[in-house]
């Protein structure tokens, strides 16, 4: 151990401060547990805090997240480490595991931070903002976005020239570059994983030009568009500019696709297409948007009347396979298509594309633990042995899972997840004092 | 090193090398004058600005709403056609 090396303890160790994360900490806070939360991110939130609104019910995303966000910030009983990474776990013994933890410098004090945005202003360096998925940019003394929660500023160390300007013109002093990483040595009783997923990336499937032609976007960039701290002032081609009129979006884009290694369903993707196509005609009230789809799988409660009220407001639907997409001289799109119930290849024209990318694992949980002591599936989501009676077990007792860590799911499904993951924690912990 | 209060941007500067930063900066004031001066004379569309500044539409997109989200650039007007956007300089 290092002798720079901070020691704390608590009683669980959550790793993953998004919604399922979040869920788990304040249920086990509620029942009088300490928690720490480690969030490799600025801010709490996840992707949820992300998202425009949630389907099928189009409540407002923001305002679900924020308030439960707030409450798990604000909890005694919960710790938060932003800027934060898991670097290794050792279980000792039941009950007993110790973790390396690392803080990455935040150049800012975030407790004596306003939030005040004076530093944003007086930063000469814009680089592309990742929490905007790069369609414009950002400072390098930033806040990462207006719900950010710490609503802290952080200084952007790649990016920064070193200038002084934000130190210069924040009020309260909180600028520091003289932080350096942080080594902690924690102990706890118990681990929940809820480290979420990746979206996948869709330059592996090069036959859709994501990338290559700037009209291809994918649903996480148009999530960004609808939502209220979106980038434009409205909905715009991100290649020229133009307000689009034929939306198209292509699902399973990266999933049931064994050909990029993700076979499986992201149970997500048709939902959130459809939500948004619902949002687009909202924001968009001339627009056609179109739908290409291989099977339309609306299994959760409401979903299948969301998806029939989508078809009543005009949104068409494709069964169609996409074989290319390829770009004309104006920006505009052809999508080459297999229309799958005429059984022939046809050809059309669009302003835009959305890509409704899939749901991959996220891989860094398996190098917390020592080699293989953690088992994974074979799509390297967290393998849970019990998966009907004890959904939150792994293969390590006394490690949870909670969330899309253990497969894709939607909201709701994460937060239920959450509630067997924290009541397993709890259970272990009792059940190991008696 | 002695760390002055409010000057810990020195502390830094011993230690890290910020060339590359210093180009992105230098990158960002040079579209910057370059859009702002386009803008003086005429509100201007994407593919108008495109062909002023010579720069790529997608890149121009990029740059004018970052200068609106600082401040320097408004929208403007849509055209008749109800598909482009003009912007012009704030004031």
């Amino acid at each position: 151990m290092g002798e720079k090396m901070k020691e704390a303890s608590y009683d669980v160790l959550v790793i993953g401060g998004g919604i399922a994360g979040g869920e788990a900490a304040l249920n086990l806070a509620n029942n009088g547990l300490t928690v720490l939360i480690v969030e490799k991110d600025l801010s709490v939130g996840g992707k949820m805090i992300l998202l425009s609104k949630v389907f099928p019910t189009l409540d407002c995303s923001a305002c679900i997240t924020t308030p439960k966000i707030s409450e798990i910030a604000r909890h005694r009983n919960i710790t938060i480490f932003t800027g934060s990474e898991v670097r290794k776990i050792r279980k000792k013994n039941e009950n007993d595991f110790e973790a390396d933890l690392i803080r990455h410098p935040r150049y800012v004090d975030a407790e004596k931070c306003t939030g005040c945005q004076l530093c944003e202003e007086a930063c000469p360096v814009v680089v592309p903002d990742g929490y905007q998925f790069n369609l414009v940019g950002r400072k390098a003394a930033f806040i990462p976005f207006s719900i950010a929660n710490p609503r802290a500023a952080a200084i952007d160390i790649e990016s920064c020239t070193l200038c002084g300007a934000c130190e210069k013109a924040c009020p309260p002093g909180c600028i520091d570059f003289t932080q350096e990483p942080e080594e902690y040595h924690i102990k706890v009783r118990s681990v929940i994983i809820a480290t979420g997923f990746r979206l996948f990336d869709p330059l592996l499937i090069p036959r859709y030009g994501y990338g290559l032609h700037k009209n291809i976007i994918t649903s996480m960039q148009m999530e960004r568009q609808l939502a209220p701290t979106r980038p434009f002032n409205t909905i715009l081609r991100p290649g020229d500019g133009k307000v689009p009129c034929k939306i198209a979006y292509v699902l399973c884009s990266g999933s049931r696709d064994a050909s990029v290694g993700n076979p499986v369903c992201s149970q997500i993707c048709c939902m959130y297409s459809i939500k948004q196509a619902q949002l687009l005609m909202g924001a968009l009230p001339m627009a056609d948007v179109t739908i290409y789809y291989l099977n339309i799988r609306s299994f959760g409660k409401g979903f299948e009347e969301f998806y029939e009220q989508a078809k009543g407001m005009g949104v068409s639907f494709v069964k169609g396979k996409i074989g290319k997409i390829s770009e004309n001289p104006n920006g505009d799109l052809l999508l080459r298509y297999e229309d799958i119930n005429e059984n022939r290849v046809k050809e059309k024209v669009h302003d835009m594309v959305v890509l409704s990318v899939g749901i991959v694992a996220n891989r860094d949980v398996s190098s917390f633990f020592g080699e293989g002591l953690l088992k994974l599936d074979p799509y390297n989501f967290v393998s849970q042995p019990d998966q009907l009676l004890r959904p939150a077990k792994t293969s390590i007792d006394g490690v949870f899972v909670a969330g899309t860590a253990s497969g894709p799911m939607d909201i709701p499904d994460s937060i239920l997840s959450s509630g067997s993951a924290s009541a397993e924690t709890i259970s272990y912990i009792i059940g190991r004092n008696e | 090193m002695e760390i002055e209060k409010g000057k810990t941007y020195k502390y830094l500067r011993e230690k890290r090398e910020v060339t590359e930063a210093k180009e992105n900066l230098k990158r960002f004031n040079q579209v910057r004058k370059l859009i702002l001066d386009a803008l003086k004379e005429n509100d201007l569309t994407v593919d108008q600005l495109s062909l002023k500044v010579d720069m790529s539409k997608d890149e121009v997109v990029y740059w004018l709403m970052s200068l609106i989200k600082f401040g320097y650039v408004q929208t403007g007007s849509l055209d008749d056609m109800d598909e482009y956007f003009s912007y012009k300089l704030k004031k």
